[in-house]
Parts: structure tokens; C-alpha cells; sequence
């Protein structure tokens, strides 16, 4: 079920635009913040909200691919490893998130607290090696400033 | 008028039509694979590329408008070239599996590459590959096949309207999907399946069982359903259905079926058919030949017509028969055993709501085109949901929708729901004051037409002050008025009545306002028919009071034309309905009863009741396919032939007459033929060669199929008034009843669920239909659940002051807080069970509202 505040988030949004179907992509990230992911029940929440067929929806979302298809763990953090970052280290970094938080690109540590996703460019090249930890912007990453940043993550 | 060339030929066209349209109407054929006719134009795949002149750049042909002067190719060496490419890269991520693929032989992929493509491919990277899905019982999915046409998704969303499946994922990725990723949720039409050009989403039913080319008959016939009466055709292999598919073009369902006509074929082969009469000896069924049993039942009905008169007899028809059947039926009851006893199921509603309708509206007031609905401008619905009851027509209702036109509902219609309805939801108990504010209201705005004084009177006698009946229902102001605006400005508008308001309670008062909103906007009315035959076996005289043609028995005059036809006297006075046959078994005024092709233990109410009576006869003969809980009473049970195994012709709810055909062969009797040899058996000489000279005979004595043959229906015109003039009977008073209103408060009532996927017990012979919907449910709303603490699955007791029933429950939030939904399919246990007869004393139809329910956990069963 969403909270209140998300369906009325959902409605607002629905306001500003001339068609449901404009509102979906939106509709849908306010959902996947509710639920964590993509789950059934995400969809049909937005489905009921916006009245558009939850096949529909399902089908417009798995188009994009930085929506949370699975379960995650309930921080996401999104590295790099695109050719400057690449070259500036980040795949030793993913190395290091393996060893040292059990967290495999794709996968979810044991606890659930990170899921890592790795990502294509996010702009950040002069700065590289960058990475988000859920809407968190992070650049000059080294291993120890990693350790640093994800502490404050539980 | 424009004139394009093409490959050198001058075509004329009268409209701007799409450049594949124009070659096609030339006979000039250009390859396509993402085009399909039912479909919206969509433009994906690029076959049907073609050379325009002072063009640039290649066209695609199915989305180019044709201009003036246009020069076009369709076969150039670039072309050629240009497809074998197209196909080239479609051949990519296909796994090639022809051989094991069912589609082989029909696949217009397979064809393509077989005229225009290489003979070897240079692709030499992985294959995308998807594994088939075998999740859902009905429909399988092979999407290493796709080729991401969309014409699946355009069927589902676009002409369906039921928006249940997607392109999921990108690019080389995307392929089709249901919501759950495997087991469809959707209202199995399987619509998606006939548009499919490949072998990628398939029925399986009949998965690996044939081959397209072992098929050599395509017979076309009538869906056994409901009354809608679609065009089916079935694909036959060594007598057995193997694949029954619409046909494009066809009248009424022009290329769409539901998921009965699809998929619930599969009755007709099934094991638990009767083979073999069998005659009751000391209480056990043991098989008897044809000889023995026929001559049994000619002495026995005898016995009770020469001892007690016709009066003791009577009989039970069925609107799953054909004409032929119930032609032969009502003359067998009328001229051998003397007797106007004969009713059927349609008693239990649309036969009085019917001829309530037509006493004030003239007759074949609902003999309307179905397909005529989409171009109303606006619908108004009430008495349940059309897109279960009849599909077909509902479609047209959605398409209504979808081409601008206004949905009015009265309560909530969930096969409607994504159709943009205006909904006015009363409160339980509170329909018929919406009606009368809703009349009310529409008074004061329209004149009344003048054209029937009688009803014009009876209207003006109505007295209702409108502020109250806002508050009393529930509706908000808003929405009312709403309503009301889009009624009354309705230029073409169309009232679609269903049963769950014929079966309510004052439903002939109810009927009589819906009919006055109508005469008011000048509408035209749909009366939902659940039943194939329904209508025909009215039009056929197995009705009490009416002979052959709707004449009224009564009246000598039209007596007169059957007596002389059939050298016999007709009693003059009508007979007994289905529920006084009841009765009087019950009392033991009747002695005995023929029932053909009809299960009233299960489809009345008070089935306890009807099973004490049918056992109080002396004798009961009982006529089917299966042996129903009504023949299990029988003291001679007579197996017959069933739909597909038989030629004859059905009427739908238009009153189009449409030809049954017989696609399969079985050892067996016509139930015509059965009624014949117990005629002759009883010196009633009924000589007919087969169904076609039944037909003649019927349009020789019957006003309304007057010279109809069976030539002429095969045209497809044979609609009701044939050659004629309506036929208005004659106005009787116009007696309406309104019953009292009842308090909802705090209780649970029974409501009657339809179902998409089930029709009478019929279709729970179809296992395909099985899989879909597999066992009789208590549906209960969220809030139900909650205050019983029950959950989907838990059992239930169900106990009203008629029976009770331990059911499964399942959960649905389009349900009613206050109501409990049983269907009426399932043997054993049937809504019907549930429900004392209580009927409006006007329709005759039986009341289910307002029907108390206990319920309560069960852990016993
Ligand atoms: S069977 Fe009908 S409702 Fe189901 S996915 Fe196919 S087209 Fe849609
Ligand atoms: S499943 Fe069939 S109809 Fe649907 S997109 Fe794929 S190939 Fe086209
Ligand atoms: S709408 Fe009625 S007649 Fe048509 S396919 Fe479905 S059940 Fe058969
Ligand atoms: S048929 Fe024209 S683009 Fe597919």
C-alpha cells in the first residue's frame, strides 16, 4: 500500500500533466521510492492511480534501465566504471566493495544495506572516480573515502 | 476520385486510402508482417516497403496515404534486396525451430523467408534466446520466437480493450509479456493468438496435436455460448475439434471471439458424455437400447396423458437446442400430448422481460445490431456487466468509448472500468430511486414524444421529488447532473439491460422506468442473453403462451393457422411456467415431464424443492448430452447429439437466424429425431428427413419466418422482421410492480457473480475453461475479508434461509462490502441453492437481492 503523502505525490504529479500516460515515468520513481523496487504491488498502486493497465505500465518501465527491476538492499550505490573512471581505478574499487562489503555489481550484501549497480557515465569525468549512493553525489572516490561514505549509510 | 499507379497499373479509388490498401483492392500483393487489418497502423517491421516516385527514400506501404499521381513499385531489384535484409535481421534472434513449432505451415514469417529471403544466414554471434513459457494453462509462449510486430499488444489493447499485455524490455530484448511475466491475468479471448504471424504466443489446447495442413475441413458455425451468436469456425481432425477461430468480415464478431467461443470447445469430446440410453430398474441406471427406451417412454407418456389428461403433462425445453429441436419440442408437447405445458430457463428472465419490453415498445423492440452499439453516442448500461455476460457486444461497447461516445453505468462496471464511464453508484437497495430521479429529471427536460399514448399516461402518473433521491442513494449532485446532461443530449443513444436488474427485486418497475428513460431519449434497447438459443426457442413457441412466431395461444385466430397445419386442437388456454410445473409435481397434479437438454434442479432456485417435486412424478424423461443432477432423477435418460454433431440454426439476441453446422460425426440421434421416434411410437407420424425440411416447415407456419429457407439464411440476412413489418402484438396494460425498498444496514446479502469464463455447467465440462477458472468461489470484498478474518483460499460456510454451501473464498476489491458472489456453474454448488423462489409478480423472474447470507469460517471441510 503507498502512504497518503505518496498517493497525493502521484496525484500531484498526474495534475501537471495532459495525459496519464505522461505522468507514468514519474508516477512510477515515486512508487519505486515507496516500495524499494519495482514490485507487483508498485505497479498496481500506479495503476490504480493514474487508471492505465498494469501490463502497460510494467511494459513502459522495463524499457528504462535505472529503474529497480529487482529488490535491492535499501541503499543503492551506483559506480562508475565507464573509461575514465575505468582509468582512474574504479575497477579496483569494485574489488574493494567486494572484499570488504561482500558486494558483488548487481548483487545485494547479505544484511541488504547495499545493492551495487554499475553504471555508465554519470558526468563526472573530470572528477572520476564517481559514484551515487542513492540520490548522493560522490567524486575523487578512493578506497578509504569509500569506507567513509558508506558509514553513513545503516 | 484519385488515381495512383502501380507497377505500371492505373487504380482508381474513391477514398485516400494506404498504399497496401489500394495494391490489395488491385490484387497487387506487397509482403507485410507488422500490419494486420483489425489493427491500427503501426509501421514496425518495414516489409512492405515500396518505391514512390519523387520520393527519397523508400515508403512503407501500410501507413502511406495514397495521392494523386503517385508512381509506385512494389517489386524492383532493391526491393528485393531491401527484404531479404529485413528479413535477415529478423532471422537473427529466432531459434529456427520450424519443425517442432505448431505455427509451421501458417507462419507468415516462414512464408516470407521461404519467397523473399537467403537461403543462408551470416549471423554468427549468440542468439538472444527466451525459454518457453509454460505457466499459463491456455495460452504458451515461445518468445525466442517474437518478432516484436506488436500486433498482440495493438489486438490486446486496441480492439480488446483489456490492455493485459506489453512490449516488455529494448531493443533486441523486448519481447511480449503478461503482468506477472507467466500466467496470464486476463480475459483469455485469446485474440492475441489469432494475430500472431508467427508461432509465438499459441493456444494449447491442441499444442503438438496437428499440423495447419492436416486440417481439411474449416466448417463454419454458431458459438454454443451465449446469445451474442458469434461466427465461429472449426478446424477438424479425424473428428476432433481441433482449433476453433473466428472468421474476419463475419457479422457479428467480425474476426473476435470470447474465451468461451475460443477455448471452451472441448465439451464435445469429453469422456463423460452419455452414450447409451439408460433406463432406471429399481433405483440404478443400467444402459438400455434405443428400441427399449423409446418404447418405454411413448407408453409411459401415454399412460399419463390418457390417464390425467394433457393437463399432467409437460415439458422443458432448452436454448441450447437448435430451432429444429425446440420447433419439433413444442409441436411433439402440443399435438401428441395436448398440452401448452412448456417453459424454459428463459423464464428465469429474459423471456418476461422481454415480453414486458415488447408490450410497450412493440414487438422485436430488442432485436437491435449488436455492432451497432460502437456508433451510439452514448450507452447507458445497467444490470451487471455486459463484457462477462455477453462479450462481443461489450466490445462494441468499449469501441463506443474508444471512438469518443459516453459510457453511462448504472453501479460500478468493472469490465468497463478503463472506458472513461460516467458511473452513478447507488447505495444497495437504492437502484430504483435512482431510476425514478433519473426519469424525474429527464421529464423536466424532454418532451414526451406523443407516439405511445398508454405509456406516456402511466409515465405521467409517476411522482417523485428528486432532492431525496441524491441523498437516499449515495450520488453526489456532481455526478448526477452529469449523467444526466450527457443522457438527455444524447443523439444516438442505446440502453443495455442485464440480468442482475431483471432478477432484483420490483424489477418489472424497474424495467418499466429503464424503458421510460429510453422512450424519452429515444433509444434503442439491449436485453442481455446468456444463453446461444435463448431467443430462438422463444421465437420457436416453447413457451406456455405462445405458439410458434410469438402468437399468443390464446387467440383462436392464431391457433387456428397451427391447428389446420398440424390436423389437431391446441388447448386454448396457456400453460404452466417452469416454476407452477414445479408446483405442481410438488403436489402431484403433474404426473409427467420430458426435459430436453435442461437442468432445472440446478439452474431454479430451491433446488431442494425441485428435486422433491421432479421426484414425486410418475415419470421422467430427461434428454442430454451429460447426466445432470436433473437427469440423475430420470427414470429414462436419452443421450443426444450436441452442438457441432448437428445441423440446424440458432436466433441470437438480434434475431439473427444463423446456421448450426455439424463438423464432427457421433453415433446418435438429433434431439429432433429422438422427439420424432417417441412420436411415432405413439402413432404421431412426425416424418422428417432432417433439420432443413423441420426449418421449411417452420417458415411455412410461423408469421415470423415466413418464407425464410435455409439459402437465404446462409446469406446472412435473415434478421427478424423478415421481409416484413414489425409485428406490434396487442397492447395489454402496462402493470408494473415496485416491491419494497429494503434497509441495507449492517448484513451481507448474495449476489449472482457471471463469470467471462463459464456459462451454465456447460462450459465446466470444457477443461480448457477448468484450468482458467477451476471451482465455485464465495468472492467477498477487502473489507468482508477483514471483519471475518478470512483470507483467498480459506473455506467458507454460506448459509441463507434456503441452503448453504462450503465454499472457497477468494478476494476482490470490485466486489460490494455488503455483498457475497457465488457463481451459478459449478454442480453441487450453485448460487441457486442459495435462493428461495421469490419472484416479481409481473417478469416472473426470481429475485436475487436482498437475500441474507451467514457466513462463517469452516474448518470442517
Ligand atoms: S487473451 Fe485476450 S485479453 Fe488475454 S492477452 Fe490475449 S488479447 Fe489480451
Ligand atoms: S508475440 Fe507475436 S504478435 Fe506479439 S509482438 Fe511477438 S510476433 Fe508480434
Ligand atoms: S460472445 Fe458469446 S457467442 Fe460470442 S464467442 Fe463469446 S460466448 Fe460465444
Ligand atoms: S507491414 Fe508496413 S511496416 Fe510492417
Amino acid at each position: 500500500m503507498l502512504s497518503e503523502a505518496a498517493i497525493k505525490e502521484i496525484e500531484a504529479i498526474r495534475a501537471k500533466y495532459p495525459t496519464a500516460r505522461a505522468a507514468l515515468l514519474p508516477a512510477i520513481y515515486v512508487a519505486q521510492r515507496e516500495f524499494g523496487w519495482l514490485s507487483p504491488e508498485a505497479y498496481e498502486a500506479v495503476s490504480d492511480i493514474l487508471g492505465i493497465p498494469k501490463a502497460i505500465a510494467r511494459g513502459v518501465a522495463t524499457f528504462y534501465a535505472m529503474y529497480r527491476h529487482r529488490p535491492m538492499g535499501r541503499n543503492v550505490v551506483q559506480l562508475c566504471t565507464n573509461v575514465s573512471c575505468m582509468i582512474l581505478g574504479a575497477e579496483k574499487l569494485v574489488d574493494f566493495l567486494k572484499n570488504r562489503y561482500s558486494l558483488e555489481p548487481g548483487g545485494t550484501d547479505p544484511d541488504g544495506r547495499f545493492s551495487l549497480v554499475i553504471m555508465e557515465c554519470i558526468g563526472a569525468c573530470g572528477t572520476a572516480p564517481a559514484m551515487l549512493v542513492n540520490e548522493d553525489f560522490y567524486e575523487n572516490l578512493t578506497e578509504k573515502y569509500i569506507e567513509e561514505i558508506l558509514g553513513k549509510y545503516k | 476520385m484519385i488515381t495512383v499507379n502501380i507497377n505500371g497499373k492505373d487504380i482508381k479509388l474513391e477514398k485516400a486510402v494506404t498504399v497496401l490498401e489500394a495494391a490489395r483492392s488491385a490484387g497487387i500483393k506487397i509482403p507485410t508482417l507488422c500490419y494486420h487489418e483489425q489493427l491500427e497502423k503501426y509501421g514496425g517491421c518495414r516489409l512492405c516497403l515500396v518505391e514512390v516516385e519523387k520520393m527519397p527514400r523508400l515508403q512503407t506501404a501500410c501507413t502511406l496515404i495514397s495521392a494523386d499521381g503517385m508512381v509506385i513499385r512494389t517489386e524492383t531489384e532493391q526491393l528485393a534486396e531491401v527484404r531479404r535484409g529485413i528479413l535477415e535481421f529478423l532471422l537473427i534472434n529466432h531459434p529456427l525451430d520450424c519443425p517442432y513449432c505448431d505455427k509451421a505451415g501458417e507462419c507468415e514469417l516462414q512464408d516470407l523467408v521461404e519467397k523473399y529471403g537467403t537461403a543462408k544466414g551470416r549471423y554468427m554471434e549468440k542468439k538472444r534466446t527466451v525459454p518457453e513459457s509454460l505457466e499459463d494453462p491456455v495460452i504458451v509462449r515461445n518468445m525466442g520466437r517474437c518478432i516484436a510486430c506488436t500486433r498482440c499488444v495493438r489486438m490486446c489493447e486496441g480492439v480488446q480493450g483489456a490492455s493485459a499485455i506489453a512490449v516488455i524490455n529494448r531493443g533486441g530484448h523486448s519481447h511480449i509479456e503478461p503482468f506477472s511475466g507467466g500466467r496470464y491475468d486476463c480475459e483469455y479471448c485469446g485474440n492475441c493468438v489469432s494475430v500472431c504471424p508467427v508461432g509465438a504466443i499459441m493456444s494449447r489446447l491442441h499444442r503438438h496435436s496437428y499440423r495447419p495442413w492436416q486440417v481439411k475441413e474449416n466448417i463454419e458455425t454458431v458459438c454454443p455460448y451465449c446469445g451474442v451468436g458469434c461466427t465461429v469456425i472449426l478446424q477438424v481432425r479425424d473428428d476432433v475439434i481441433k482449433r476453433v477461430v473466428p472468421r474476419i468480415g463475419s457479422v457479428v464478431n467480425n474476426g473476435m471471439l470470447c474465451s468461451r467461443g475460443r477455448f471452451g470447445y472441448e465439451f464435445v469430446g469429453n469422456r463423460e458424455r452419455l452414450t447409451s440410453p439408460l433406463i432406471k430398474k429399481n433405483g440404478v441406471f443400467e444402459e438400455a437400447t434405443w428400441e427399449e427406451a423409446i418404447s418405454l417412454v411413448a407408453n409411459r407418456l401415454k399412460e399419463a396423458r390418457d390417464g390425467y389428461g394433457g393437463a399432467a403433462v409437460a415439458g422443458i425445453a432448452s436454448p441450447r437446442c437448435t430451432n429444429e429441436d425446440n420447433f419439433i419440442f413444442q409441436k411433439f408437447m402440443r399435438v401428441v400430448l395436448g398440452t401448452n405445458n412448456i417453459d424454459s430457463s428463459a423464464r428465469t428472465g429474459y423471456a418476461g422481460a422481454q415480453s414486458f419490453i415488447e408490450n410497450i415498445s412493440g414487438q422485436g423492440a430488442t432485436a437491435n445490431i449488436i455492432a451497432g452499439l460502437s456508433n451510439s453516442d452514448v450507452v447507458l448500461v445497467t444490470g451487471g456487466d455486459p463484457t462477462t455476460v455477453n462479450p462481443i457486444l461489450g466490445l462494441q461497447i468499449r469501441s463506443c468509448a474508444g471512438k469518443g461516445g459516453n459510457i453511462l453505468t448504472v453501479g460500478h462496471v468493472r469490465g468497463l472500468r478503463h472506458f472513461n464511464p460516467a458511473e452513478l453508484r447507488p447505495a444497495l437497495f437504492t437502484e430504483t430511486l435512482l431510476l425514478e430521479g433519473i426519469l424525474h429529471s429527464l421529464k423536466n427536460t424532454k418532451e414526451l414524444p406523443g407516439s405511445n399514448p398508454k405509456f406516456e399516461a402511466k409515465i405521467r402518473e409517476l411522482n417523485i421529488s428528486p432532492e431525496d433521491i441524491i441523498k437516499t442513494c449515495g450520488v453526489s449532485e456532481e455526478d448526477f447532473n452529469g449523467f444526466l446532461k450527457k443522457l438527455s443530449g444524447a443523439a444516438n443513444p442505446a440502453i443495455v439491460i442485464g440480468k442482475e436488474l431483471i432478477q432484483s427485486i420490483g424489477s418489472s418497475y424497474k424495467l418499466f422506468l429503464v424503458l421510460a428513460i429510453n422512450y424519452l431519449i429515444n433509444g434503442r434497447v439491449y436485453l442481455l442473453s446468456e444463453r446461444a438459443n435463448e431467443q430462438g426457442l422463444i421465437d420457436m413457441g416453447c413457451t406456455p403462451d405462445s405458439l410458434p412466431g410469438c402468437r399468443p395461444v390464446a387467440y383462436a385466430e392464431f391457433r387456428r393457422r397451427y391447428e389446420t397445419a398440424w390436423k389437431t386442437t391446441i388447448p386454448d388456454k396457456p400453460g404452466l411456467s417452469i416454476f407452477e410445473m414445479m408446483d405442481s409435481a410438488g403436489s402431484g397434479a403433474l404426473k409427467a415431464m420430458y426435459i430436453m437438454g435442461e437442468n432445472p434442479l440446478f439452474n431454479l432456485p430451491e433446488s431442494h424443492a425441485s428435486e422433491a417435486a421432479l421426484k414425486n412424478l410418475d415419470f421422467l424423461v430427461v434428454q442430454d448430452i451429460f447426466l445432470t443432477e436433473t437427469g440423475k432423477l430420470a427414470d429414462v435418460v436419452l443421450p443426444s447429439l450436441g452442438w457441432s454433431e448437428k445441423e440446424g440454426t440458432f436466433t441470437n439476441m438480434e434475431r439473427r437466424i444463423q446456421r448450426l453446422r455439424k463438423a464432427v460425426y457421433r453415433d446418435g440421434m438429433e434431439d429432433w429425431k429422438i422427439l420424432s421416434e417417441v412420436a411415432k411410437n405413439m402413432g404421431v407420424k412426425f416424418n422428417y428427413a432432417d433439420a432443413e425440411e423441420i426449418f421449411n416447415e417452420i417458415s411455412r407456419v410461423s408469421p415470423l419466418h415466413r418464407d425464410l429457407t435455409y439459402n437465404e439464411i446462409e446469406k446472412g440476412n435473415a434478421l427478424y422482421p423478415y421481409k416484413g413489418e414489425p409485428l406490434r402484438g396487442v397492447m395489454e396494460d402496462i402493470v408494473s410492480h415496485k416491491g419494497d425498498r429494503l434497509d441495507a444496514g449492517d448484513k451481507l446479502y448474495l449476489g449472482l457473480e457471471r463469470p467471462l469464463f463459464h456459462s451454465g455447467t456447460l462450459s465446466t465440462k470444457a477443461s480448457a475453461l477448468l484450468h482458467i477458472y477451476p471451482e465455485a468461489v464465495a468472492t467477498i470484498s477487502p473489507s468482508t475479508a477483514e471483519k471475518f478474518s478470512l483470507k483467498p483460499g480459506d473455506k467458507v460456510r454460506v448459509t441463507t434461509g434456503a441452503g448453504s454451501l462450503s465454499l472457497p473464498v477468494a478476494v476482490d476489491d470490485a466486489v460490494h462490502g455488503s455483498l457475497v458472489m457465488i457463481t451459478n456453474n459449478f454442480e453441487g454448488k450453485g448460487a441457486f441453492a442459495l435462493i428461495k423462489y421469490i419472484a416479481d409478480p409481473v417478469t416472473k423472474a426470481p429475485v436475487i437481492e436482498g437475500i441474507e447470507v451467514h457466513l462463517e469460517k469452516d474448518g470442517t471441510v
